[in-house]
C-alpha cells in the first residue's frame, strides 16, 4: 500500500512537471514538425484510445464520490452502519482507480506534445495560465480523497463531520478540474475570446465559451450515472461469484443503491444533452446542423437505441427486483402498459429525420422523409417521448418503493388520486406540446421543450412530496428478501454498465467529430493526414476495442484492489454488515 | 465443466458490444473528407466547367446543400431554384450577379423574409471560400434560371486568394533526389537509399506541410535540426544548384513519401 501511494506520488509529480515545462517543448518541437506519425496505429488513433480510456476512467473517480459521499452522509445521520460500509466501498473502487487515471492523463499530454507539437503550441499559448491552476486542484483533490479514505476510521465517532466535510471538500476539487479541463474540449468545439486570427484576447471569453457550462452540467450528471452503472455492475460480478446467501443479499443491496443512483441522474441527462445541442447551434448553426442533419444524422439513430436498451433495462430491473418484495404482486399488473409506452417511446426516438439518402431511396420513399413515420423524426415527437419514457421509469421505481408497504393515513385514496392526476396532467402537458409543436416555427417549437421538461420534473418533486409523508410508518407487507433477485437481473446491470459506457464512447465522438477537419473549430485546421472525420462504423470498431480494454483494465484494478483488502474486514476495519432481510429505506 | 462468472459475464459484455458495433456497421457509412482547395486564377475556363465545379463546391467544401435545396421549400432557408433569374428582381438596380455575391459574402444583407439570419459568411472560417471557388458558385447560382455571366473581378480582393497548385513531376522530382540534389546520400525514401546520416523521409508527406518541405530545401539551418540529428549538415546551397523546375519536382517527389514502403513515384 505505502508502494501505491508513492507511485501515485511520484506520477503526479511527474505529470505536474511535464504539464508546466510543456508549453516550451511544444514551442520547441513546433519549429520541426507539425504532426509526427505515430508507430503502426497512426497518431489519430493512439490519442482517441487513450484520451477515451482517460476519460472512462476519470468520469468514474469524479462520479463515484459524487453519491459516495451522499451515502456517507445518510450512514452518518441515521447511524446505519451498512451505509457507511457502502460508502467505504464505493470509495475503495474509485480509490484503485486513481494513479491509472492519473497514468492515462499523463500519456495524453505525451501524445499531444510528441505527435500534435503545433496544436499543443497553439492550445497552451492560450491556455497556459489554467495548467497551474489545473495542476493546484489535482494536489488539492489527489490530498483530500487520500485523507478521506486512509482517514475513515481515525475520523469516526464525534470526528465524523470532519470525515464527512473531507468528502465533500474532494468532491468540489473535483468538480472544479472537471470544469477546468471541459474549458479546454469545449474551446476546440466553440472557441471563445480569440480574435479573427486566433489570438488570444480574452482568457475568461476562451473558457466561458459557448458549450462550457452545458458540458459541465452534462458530463457532471453523466458522471454519476456512469459511476453508478459501473459500482452496480461490480455488485452484479460480486453477487453471482457470492457464496453465501447474506454475501448475496450485501451485493444486491449494493446494486441495487448503485443502480438506483444511475436511473436518478440518467432521468435528467437528456434535458442538459438538449441544453448542450442548443448551445452548439447558437454557436454556429452550421455545425449544428452538421451534427444533427449532416453526416452525423446517423449516429444519433444508434444513440436512440443505447438510450432505449438504457431505460427499458432500467425498468426490467426495477420489475425483477419487486419479485423480492412480498405485497409487490398488487402493483404487476401496470408492467404492461410500462413496456407499452417505453417502447414506443424508443421507437419514435429511433425514428430518424434528416439523413443523407441517395436518389434511388428518395424516389422509394416519395420524398427526402418517409411519408408516414417521417413526421416522427423531428425534436417535437423525440421530445414527447422521451419525456414519457422518463415519466414511465418514475412510475417504475415509485411502485417498486412503495411495494411492501401499505399507508395507514387516513388521506391515502386523496394523495394517490392526487398522485395520478399529477401523472396524467405532466403527460397532457408533454403531449400538448409535443403536437402543438407541429403547427408553430422552430424558433417556438425549441421553447416548448422547456415547459415539457417543467411538467415532467414538477410532476416528480410534486409526486414525491405526497409519496414521502404518505408512506411514513406504513404497514410493511413483509421484508425486502435481498439476495434472493433473480441471477439474470445482475447482467442486466452489467448490460446497462457496458451499455452506458459504450455510449459515452460514442458521444465522444460525436463531440469531437462535430469539428471535421478543424483541431479547433475554424481556427486552427487540422492539416494532418488523419484529418477525414471517419465513419460510424470505423467509429463503432474503435469504441468497441476501448471499452472492452477498459473493462479489462477495471477488472483487474478491481481484483489488485481486493487483494489488499483481504483479511482487512476480519481484522476489524470495515466489517460488511448483514443485509439479509433488512427493510429498504 | 463450469465456466466461471467472470467468463460468462466477460463473453456477454462482448455480445452486447458486438451488437452495437454490428448495428453501426451494418447502416450507411458516411465520412467527412476535408475540402480540396481549388484554384481557377489565371487558368482558362468555360462557363460550363465554372458552373459544374461550383455546383461541385455547393455541395461539398460551401455545405450549402444542408440548408438549401433547389426546387423544394426548405425550413431553415430558401429553395434556390430559379435564382439566376429571380436574384435580379430582389433589390431594385442590382444585378442578379451583384446580389448573388454580396448574399454569400454578407448573408444578413438579403434577408429573404420569414428565413432566420443563421448563414454564416462563406469566404471566413470554417467554411471560408476562396475567391476561385466564389467565383464557381456564383457561376452555379447564376446557371439556376439565368445566364452566367460572373468574372473572377467581380469577386473582391478582399476574399481569399487560392493557395497555389505545385506543377512538379514526381517522377523528374524522384531522379533529383537520386541524382542532381544528392538527397539519397543522406536520406532514405521508401525503397530507395538506406543512409542513416539524415531522418528517413519515408512518410515525410504524412507528417509535414508541403510549406514546410519547400522552406526545408531552400533554408535549412532556418527550419531547425530533427532531434537526434547534426545540425548544419544538409547543404543550404540546393536553392542555388537546382533549377526552379527540378525544385518543384523534387517536392512534388516529397509529397509523395507517405510511408507505403517503395517509392510511389517508382510504382508509376
Amino acid at each position: 500500500m505505502r508502494f501505491r501511494r508513492s507511485a501515485l506520488a511520484l506520477l503526479t509529480l511527474s505529470a505536474l512537471g511535464l504539464l508546466l515545462a510543456l508549453p516550451a517543448v511544444a514551442q520547441e518541437a513546433a519549429r520541426t514538425a507539425e504532426y509526427r506519425a505515430f508507430p503502426v496505429i497512426g497518431s489519430r488513433l493512439a490519442v482517441w484510445a487513450i484520451a477515451q480510456l482517460h476519460l472512462n476512467f476519470a468520469a468514474f473517480i469524479l462520479g463515484v464520490p459524487i453519491f459516495a459521499v451522499i451515502i456517507e452522509i445518510m450512514g452518518w445521520r441515521t447511524g446505519e452502519q451498512r451505509y457507511d460500509w457502502l460508502s467505504h466501498e464505493f470509495v475503495k473502487l474509485t480509490f484503485a482507480a486513481f494513479s491509472t487515471t492519473a497514468l492515462l492523463g499523463a500519456l495524453l499530454l505525451f501524445l499531444f506534445v510528441g505527435y500534435y507539437p503545433k496544436f499543443w503550441a497553439y492550445f497552451s499559448g492560450i491556455f497556459y495560465p489554467t495548467f497551474w491552476v489545473y495542476a493546484l486542484l489535482f494536489f488539492l483533490e489527489t490530498f483530500t480523497v487520500y485523507l478521506w479514505y486512509y482517514g475513515w476510521d481515525w475520523l469516526s465517532g464525534s470526528k465524523k463531520w470532519i470525515h464527512v466535510s473531507l468528502g465533500v471538500l474532494s468532491n468540489l476539487f473535483g468538480t472544479a478540474i472537471l470544469f477546468v479541463s471541459n474549458a479546454w474540449v469545449t474551446f476546440m468545439t466553440s472557441p471563445g475570446g480569440i480574435d479573427e486570427a486566433g489570438n488570444l484576447t480574452s482568457l475568461w471569453g476562451a473558457i466561458n465559451n459557448y458549450t462550457w457550462m452545458p458540458l459541465n452540467i452534462h458530463r457532471l450528471i453523466a458522471n454519476v450515472v456512469f459511476g453508478g452503472t459501473i459500482a452496480a455492475a461490480y455488485a452484479a460480478v460480486r453477487f453471482l461469484q457470492a457464496k453465501t446467501d447474506e454475501e448475496r443479499a450485501r451485493y444486491d443491496w449494493m446494486g441495487y443503491v448503485g443502480n438506483f443512483v444511475a436511473i436518478s441522474a440518467l432521468m435528467v441527462l437528456p434535458f442538459a444533452g438538449y441544453w448542450l445541442g442548443r448551445e452548439i447551434y447558437a454557436f454556429n448553426q452550421t455545425m449544428g446542423i452538421t451534427m444533427m442533419g449532416g453526416f452525423m444524422s446517423w449516429l444519433w439513430v444508434v444513440q436512440a437505441i443505447l438510450i432505449g436498451v438504457l431505460f427499458i433495462g432500467s425498468n426490467y430491473y426495477l420489475w425483477l427486483g419487486m419479485e423480492r418484495i412480498p405485497g409487490s404482486e398488487r402493483y404487476r399488473r401496470y408492467i404492461p402498459y410500462m413496456i407499452m409506452i417505453l417502447a414506443a417511446g424508443f421507437i419514435v426516438w429511433a425514428t430518424p429525420r434528416s439523413i443523407p439518402v441517395t436518389p434511388s431511396e428518395m424516389r422509394v420513399m416519395g420524398g427526402a422523409h418517409h411519408p408516414v413515420l417521417g413526421v416522427l423524426g423531428v425534436m417535437s415527437a423525440k421530445n414527447t417521448a422521451v419525456n414519457l419514457m422518463i415519466l414511465t421509469t418514475f412510475l417504475s421505481y415509485l411502485l417498486y418503493r412503495r411495494a411492501n408497504k401499505e399507508s395507514v393515513k387516513p388521506w391515502v385514496g386523496t394523495g394517490m388520486a392526487v398522485q395520478w392526476l399529477i401523472f396524467a396532467a405532466a403527460a397532457a402537458i408533454v403531449t400538448f406540446y409535443g403536437v402543438y409543436g407541429y403547427f408553430v416555427e422552430s424558433i417556438v417549437r425549441i421553447g416548448f421543450s422547456v415547459y415539457q421538461v417543467l411538467a415532467v420534473l414538477g410532476a416528480l418533486v410534486l409526486v414525491m412530496a405526497i409519496d414521502i409523508p404518505m408512506f411514513r410508518g406504513a404497514r410493511s407487507t413483509g421484508e425486502i428478501r435481498w439476495g434472493t433477485i433473480a441471477p439474470r437481473s445482475q447482467y442486466v446491470l452489467i448490460l446497462l454498465a457496458v451499455t452506458f459506457t459504450w455510449l459515452m464512447g460514442l458521444m465522444g465522438f460525436a463531440r469531437s467529430g462535430i469539428r471535421q477537419h478543424w483541431h479547433v473549430y475554424g481556427v486552427l485546421r487540422d492539416t494532418s493526414p488523419d484529418a477525414v472525420t471517419p465513419a460510424l462504423g470505423y467509429a463503432a470498431n474503435m469504441i468497441t476495442v476501448v471499452t472492452a480494454v477498459f473493462f479489462a483494465l477495471v477488472l483487474f484494478i478491481f481484483w489488485l484492489g481486493g487483494l489488499g483488502e483481504k483479511g482487512k474486514a476480519e481484522a476489524g476495519g470495515h466489517a460488511a454488515p448483514a443485509i439479509a432481510g433488512g427493510s429498504h429505506r | 465443466m463450469r465456466v466461471p462468472v467472470l467468463g460468462k459475464v466477460s463473453v456477454f459484455a462482448l455480445l452486447v458490444m458486438g451488437a452495437y458495433t454490428y448495428y453501426a456497421n451494418s447502416i450507411p457509412q458516411l465520412q467527412s473528407k476535408p475540402p480540396e482547395e481549388l484554384s481557377l486564377e489565371g487558368g482558362n475556363v468555360t462557363p460550363e466547367q465554372l458552373v459544374k465545379a461550383g455546383e461541385g463546391i455547393f455541395k461539398e467544401k460551401g455545405t450549402c446543400e444542408v440548408c438549401h435545396r433547389i426546387g423544394q421549400k426548405g425550413t431553415r432557408a430558401p429553395d434556390l431554384a430559379g435564382i439566376g433569374a429571380t436574384a435580379a428582381k430582389r433589390k431594385p438596380g442590382m444585378t442578379a450577379k451583384a446580389y448573388i455575391i454580396e448574399s454569400l459574402l454578407d448573408p444578413g444583407a438579403h434577408l429573404v423574409e420569414g428565413y432566420p439570419n443563421i448563414m454564416p459568411k462563406v469566404d471566413r472560417p470554417p467554411i471560408g471560400l476562396n475567391r476561385s471557388e466564389l467565383w464557381a458558385v456564383a457561376a452555379f447560382l447564376e446557371s439556376l434560371g439565368g445566364t452566367v455571366g460572373v468574372k473572377l473581378d467581380d469577386i473582391p480582393k478582399t476574399a481569399v486568394a487560392a493557395e497555389v497548385k505545385l506543377p512538379g513531376d514526381p517522377k523528374a522530382g524522384q531522379a533529383v533526389f537520386m541524382g542532381k540534389g544528392g538527397c539519397i546520400a543522406c536520406h532514405k525514401a521508401g525503397a530507395i537509399g538506406a543512409s542513416p546520416v539524415g531522418p528517413d523521409l519515408s512518410q515525410i508527406a504524412k507528417i509535414q506541410t508541403p510549406e514546410y518541405i519547400m522552406a526545408k530545401i531552400l533554408n535549412p539551418a532556418g527550419m531547425g535540426t530533427v532531434a537526434g540529428y547534426p545540425a548544419g549538415v544538409m547543404p543550404a546551397t540546393l536553392g542555388q544548384t537546382l533549377t526552379a523546375r527540378e525544385y518543384l519536382d523534387l517536392v512534388a517527389f516529397l509529397l509523395t513519401l507517405k510511408g507505403e514502403g517503395a517509392a510511389p513515384a517508382a510504382k508509376k
